[in-house]
C-alpha cells in the first residue's frame, strides 16, 4: 500500500526531472554547436525550452495531471486502509477470543488430569506402598495374610496401569503419536461401539497440534452419534483440498442434533476455533446427522507405515 | 522352547527374561531396538517372540512393524506382541496374513506368570491370543448386519475364548460345559462364519480374524 503510493510519487518527480534535463541539454547541445541555426522556429522552441517560458507551462501542466492522476488514488488506498483496519481489528478480536477459550480449556484440561491422576493411580500406588509395607511386616509372622496383601498388591497395580492407560488416551493416543491422524481415525472407527467406516485420503500429515485436535473432534462427534444419534451406521470422511483439511462424519441416527446444547459439539467448535477451524451442522429431525470440520492447514510429509 | 525377547526398558526386559527362564524357557536373544529385533528373528528363527510394540529408534511401533516385516520373510513366525494399549487396528495387521502363531496382549498380562507362559506356548504352536481388552471392545460393538450377529449368545461365549487363545478343554472348563458340547459350538460357530472344512487351528484363526473384522 504504502510502497505503492511511495512508487507513484517517485515516478511522477523522475518525469519532472527528465522534462528538465532534456529541456537544458537540448539548449546547451544545439545551440552551443549551432547545427539548427537555420531553422528559426526550432531555435525559438529550443531556446524557449531553455529559457523556461513552455518549459514552465509544461511543468504546470504535468504536476496538475499529475495531481488529478494521484487524488483519486490517494482516496482510494485510504478507503482500502479503512477497510484493511476493521478487518484487523475483528481479527484481533477474534484472536484473543479464541486465545482465551484455548488458555482456560488447556488450563481445566491441566486441572483434570491433576484430579484424575491423584484420585487414582497416584492413591492407588500409595494403596500400594502401604500394602507392601504390611506385607514386609507380616511376612515372617503371618505368612499367609503378607501373601493376601501381595496379591492384592497386583491387583491394585494392574489397576492404576489401566487408569494411567486411559488418561494417556485421553491425553494424546498412542496410535495417534506411532501412526499419525489416518490411521488414528481407522483405529477410532474400529474401536466404535457403532459400525463406522472411514474414508481418509490425505497425502500428508497436518501440523500435531491441528492433527490432535481433529482427533478429539472426531472422537467427541462419533461418541455423540454413538450416544444420542440411534444411529446404525457412521461415515467418516477426511480430505485435503487447497490448504483445507475437511472432515465429514456422516450418521444414519434420527436426526436433531442441536450445537446449542449439550457441550460436545460446542467443545468441538472451541478446539477448532484455535486453529480458524470452523464447524457446520446439518441434522434435520429424522436425520441424517451431518458434521463438517474444516481448517486451514499445511500438511508436511507422510509417516512411514508398514502396510 | 527358544525365545526372542525385544524390549527396550531394561528392568522389563530383564525381568521377563528371568521369568522365563524360570519356566524353562530358552532365552536365544534379548534385544532393545527394532533393526536388532528383525536381525535376531531372522538369524536365530526361535519358536516364539516376545514384542514390545513400542521400540527405539523411532519410539512409535517399531517393534509391531519389526515383527510384521520378520514375518513377510518367515510366514508364520511366532510372535507374542506386548503393549501399553491395545488396538483392533494393530491386532488386524498382526493376523491380516492368516498364517497364526500370533498373540497381542497388554503387558501387565505378564504379571500373571503361569496364564502368561500358557499364552506363548500356545502362540509357539500357531494358535491366536487376543487380549480381553481387545475382546471386550469386539463385543461392545452392536453390529447388526455382519455374520457374527448370526452367533447365540452360547457361540458368541466360545468365540470370544478362543480370541483369548483358550484351548477347547479351558473352554469347557471355563463355561462348566464338556469338552464335545464346546467342539459342538466350535463346528456350529465355523460353519456360521462361512469357514470351509480345514485344519482345526487354521480355523480357530480365521473365526477370530472374522471377529475382528465383524
Amino acid at each position: 500500500m504504502f510502497l505503492g503510493l511511495y512508487a507513484t510519487f517517485l515516478t511522477g518527480w523522475m518525469i519532472l526531472m527528465f522534462f528538465q534535463v532534456i529541456g537544458n541539454d537540448y539548449y546547451t547541445l544545439y545551440s552551443g554547436r549551432g547545427l539548427l541555426a537555420m531553422n528559426a522556429y526550432s531555435d525559438w522552441f529550443i531556446t524557449s525550452i531553455g529559457s523556461g517560458v513552455v518549459r514552465d507551462v509544461m511543468t504546470s501542466a504535468l504536476i496538475m495531471a499529475f495531481g488529478v492522476w494521484l487524488v483519486p488514488r490517494t482516496i482510494g488506498v485510504h478507503a482500502g486502509l479503512v477497510q484493511r483496519n476493521a478487518a484487523l481489528t475483528s481479527r484481533v478480536t477474534r484472536l484473543a477470543e479464541t486465545r482465551g477459550t484455548a488458555v482456560d480449556s488447556a488450563a481445566a484440561e491441566l486441572r483434570r488430569l491433576e484430579r484424575d491422576l491423584h484420585d487414582g493411580a497416584q492413591a492407588r500406588l500409595v494403596a500400594l506402598g502401604i500394602n507392601l509395607r504390611a506385607a514386609e511386616h507380616l511376612f515372617k509372622t503371618n505368612p499367609d495374610a503378607a501373601l493376601a496383601l501381595v496379591a492384592e498388591s497386583r491387583v491394585s497395580s494392574a489397576l492404576a496401569l489401566a487408569e494411567l492407560r486411559a488418561l494417556v488416551r485421553g491425553i494424546h493416543p498412542p496410535v495417534l503419536a506411532d501412526r499419525g491422524l489416518a490411521d488414528a481415525i481407522r483405529a477410532l472407527a474400529l474401536g466404535s461401539p457403532v459400525p463406522a467406516e472411514a474414508d481418509i485420503q490425505l497425502p500428508g500429515d497436518p501440523p500435531a497440534p491441528v492433527e490432535s485436535a481433529v482427533y478429539f473432534a472426531v472422537a467427541e462427534v462419533l461418541a455423540n452419534a454413538v450416544k444420542h444419534s440411534g444411529a446404525g451406521h457412521v461415515h467418516i470422511r477426511i480430505a485435503y483440498q487447497a490448504g483445507m483439511l475437511r472432515v465429514e462424519v456422516t450418521d444414519d441416527g434420527h436426526g436433531g442434533a442441536d450445537p446449542a446444547q449439550g457441550t460436545g459439539l460446542a467443545g468441538v467448535e472451541r478446539r477448532m476455533s484455535t486453529f480458524d477451524g470452523i464447524v457446520a451442522v446439518s441434522s434435520p429431525p429424522g436425520g441424517p446427522t451431518i458434521i463438517v470440520i474444516e481448517v486451514p492447514c499445511a500438511l508436511s510429509l507422510p509417516k512411514i507405515c508398514s502396510s | 522352547m527358544r525365545v526372542v525377547v525385544a524390549e527396550d526398558l531394561f528392568l522389563l526386559r530383564e525381568g521377563i527374561t528371568r521369568l522365563l527362564q524360570a519356566h524353562g524357557c530358552d532365552i536365544a536373544a534379548a534385544v532393545g531396538d527394532g533393526p536388532a529385533l528383525i536381525q535376531a528373528l531372522l538369524s536365530e528363527r526361535p519358536d516364539v517372540a516376545i514384542v514390545d510394540v513400542r521400540l527405539p529408534p523411532t519410539f512409535t511401533d517399531e517393534g509391531l512393524r519389526a515383527a510384521l516385516q520378520a514375518r513377510r520373510q518367515v510366514p508364520g513366525l511366532p510372535v507374542l506382541v506386548l503393549s501399553q494399549y491395545v488396538e483392533q487396528l494393530y491386532a488386524r495387521e498382526l493376523l491380516a496374513d492368516r498364517a497364526g502363531g500370533v498373540g497381542y496382549l497388554l503387558k501387565d498380562r505378564v504379571f500373571t506368570d503361569d496364564q502368561f507362559v500358557d499364552v506363548l506356548r500356545t502362540v509357539a504352536k500357531g494358535g491366536t491370543v487376543m487380549d480381553p481388552e481387545v475382546v471386550a471392545a469386539l463385543l461392545a460393538r452392536h453390529s447388526r448386519d455382519a455374520p457374527i450377529a448370526r452367533l447365540t449368545e452360547r457361540e458368541r461365549d466360545v468365540l470370544t475364548l478362543m480370541a483369548e487363545g483358550r484351548s477347547n478343554t479351558a473352554i469347557a472348563q471355563q463355561l462348566f460345559v464338556s469338552e464335545k458340547a464346546v467342539s459342538k459350538h466350535c463346528t456350529s460357530i465355523f460353519a456360521k462364519l462361512d469357514l470351509p472344512p480345514s485344519e482345526s487351528d487354521n480355523r480357530r484363526v480365521l473365526a477370530v480374524l472374522a471377529f475382528l473384522n465383524s
